[in-house]
């Protein structure tokens, strides 16, 4: 009976051991998908090692399609279009796309496997970005929760960006935080300093990157960003300007004003920055420097709660009610905002409605 | 009771430093099922049910939405406060979605207590009736909530 009982213990172990060899060559075999072919806008192959996500697959090839969560599909960021081979749109993707995305074959290079030759479209922008090495060089506390970093590229590389877009930057593992992730930041330098970039970074409640970079990083550490990212720039024409911001909104106006003191320009600006406090204002004597510059200039910081002590003169309340002051022609006035995307529709509204703006003069960069 | 695989991917990405810095669970040590348990009954002792929270907690967050540059004063008694940052977090529960990073803070004028919740926040109580663990950052007691903000 004992002799029995081993003897089928020992048979089941081996059919146990026997299938699991079967299953281990078995999906060596059937996901070994050979070389493939990603075919780029119509224009443009990469032969990749098939099996791996599009999304990686593309980051091994040095095309970089922005992506908050670093391929988890928790972010819903990697959007592209797959026109052919991607197979069926997962259950894992629905949640993150609109029916005309659907419709219009958007897909999210995180979840589509490269099992098959593959048809996608991407902006020709998304060419330009690549992966940075850095060192940080530089830390600056600007208000208490504000912080402005640059980071110094290394190995003699540039960098080619339009003031306005931003960077990811890659956060690597510290104290509890045992993975990377990737966070968008506005850069804030100009575009004219092509070998190091500053980013303006405010520390985020329970935000794992912005915890990283305000109690961890310091100078000398290094660092590395994808980018640069984003269509929110300043357009060439003769139009005046308003700039609206907020908080660490600031970064992509900065950008903005240094590149226009670079190259110079004539054009009617006004720069609204809405503020808490005294507390939360930062780089006023460098933004109030630009009024001696520029021909036609006005920086003009609003409060919304300053405190006794602040002492403050200035205006106060929300910002819009002051866009009487600056907009002289409605019709040939663009506004570029920065900031959160209850500022941003409200600031929107207010400037179509109340002053007759064409809202598609208006660019924003939404925190959304 | 024995952990599900699901039980234990979900336990996974409520640790400290996974989708938050501190995680969804504080010092609790109860695993989440007793977590939502315990809540829930005391849900009901209250006489409300997690939807009505969330629901509460949604009415705030929406009339401050607009106000983004300072307190807006809801129901004469209540200053709130909602900051959006960038971003987006998901549910540690792996429901499909994603939620942005606004915090909304809630002042009752006449007891002075104060309740900061996010987006995510409302999701995890109305879908999950999860309040997260003790010791967590944005862990909502039901019982303060209740004496509060209703």
């Amino acid at each position: 009976m004992f002799l029995r009982i081993i003897q089928d213990i020992a048979l089941m172990s081996s059919v146990g051991v026997v299938l699991a060899f079967v299953m281990v060559i078995a999906q060596r075999w059937l996901s070994n998908y050979g070389e493939l072919t990603i075919n780029i806008n119509s224009k443009k192959d990469l032969t990749v090692t098939g099996g791996s996500s599009l999304l990686s697959s593309l980051g091994e090839k040095q095309i970089f399609i922005p992506s908050a969560c670093g391929g988890r599909g928790s972010c819903g960021a990697c959007k592209c279009k797959v026109n052919e081979g991607g197979g069926p749109l997962l259950p894992t993707e629905k949640p993150y796309l609109s029916k005309s995305e659907i419709e219009s074959n958007v897909r999210l290079a995180c979840q589509v496997k490269v099992k098959s030759d593959i048809k996608i479209e991407i902006p020709d922008s998304i060419f330009n970005i690549r992966r940075f090495h850095s060192e940080i060089v530089e830390i600056i506390d600007y208000t208490y929760d504000i912080k402005g970093i640059t980071f110094k590229l290394l190995n003699g590389e540039t960098i080619d960006f339009k003031a306005g877009q931003y960077v990811q930057l890659e956060t690597q593992p510290y104290a509890k935080v045992k993975q990377s992730v990737m966070r968008a930041y506005s850069i804030s330098s100009k575009p004219e300093i092509n070998d190091s970039i500053q980013l303006i970074i405010r520390l985020v409640p329970e935000g794992i990157c912005t915890t990283w970079v305000h109690n961890h990083l310091k100078q000398g550490d290094k660092v590395n960003f994808t980018g640069p990212y984003g269509d929110f720039y300043l357009r060439d024409t003769d139009a005046d300007i308003l700039f609206v911001a907020g908080g660490s909104g600031k970064a992509p106006i900065k950008s903005m004003l240094e590149h226009l003191k670079v190259v110079g320009t004539q054009r009617k600006m006004s720069y609204f920055f809405g503020a808490r406090t005294t507390k939360d204002l930062y780089l006023t004597e460098e933004m109030q420097s630009y009024e001696k510059h520029f021909q036609d200039f006005h920086y003009i910081p609003v409060l919304s709660h300053p405190e006794a002590d602040d002492n403050w003169e200035g205006r106060t309340g929300f910002v819009m009610p002051y866009f009487k002051e600056a907009i002289r022609d409605p019709k040939n006035t663009e506004a570029y905002l920065c900031g959160s995307p209850g500022m941003i529709a409200g600031v929107t509204k207010s400037l179509v409605e109340d002053y007759g703006l064409s809202a598609d003069k208006i660019y924003y960069d939404s925190f959304g | 009771m024995k952990k599900t695989p699901i039980d234990k991917r979900i336990t996974a990405r409520m640790q400290a430093g996974t989708l938050t810095l501190s995680g969804f669970l504080g010092k609790d040590k109860r695993d989440f099922h007793q977590i939502i348990a315990d809540d829930e009954m005391a849900l009901e002792k209250l006489g409300k049910t997690a939807e009505e929270i969330a629901d509460r907690l949604e009415y705030f967050q929406t009339q401050s939405y607009d106000s983004f540059q300072g307190a807006a004063t809801i129901d004469k008694i209540y200053e709130v406060e909602t900051e959006v940052v960038r971003g987006f977090l998901p549910c540690p529960f792996a429901h499909k979605g994603i939620y942005r990073k606004s915090f909304t803070t809630v002042t009752n004028t006449l007891t002075g207590r104060s309740f900061t919740f996010s987006a995510l926040n409302i999701h995890l109580i109305r879908d999950h009736h999860f309040f997260e663990g003790k010791g967590s950052h944005f862990r909502l007691e039901p019982h303060e909530i209740v004496a509060e903000l209703f």
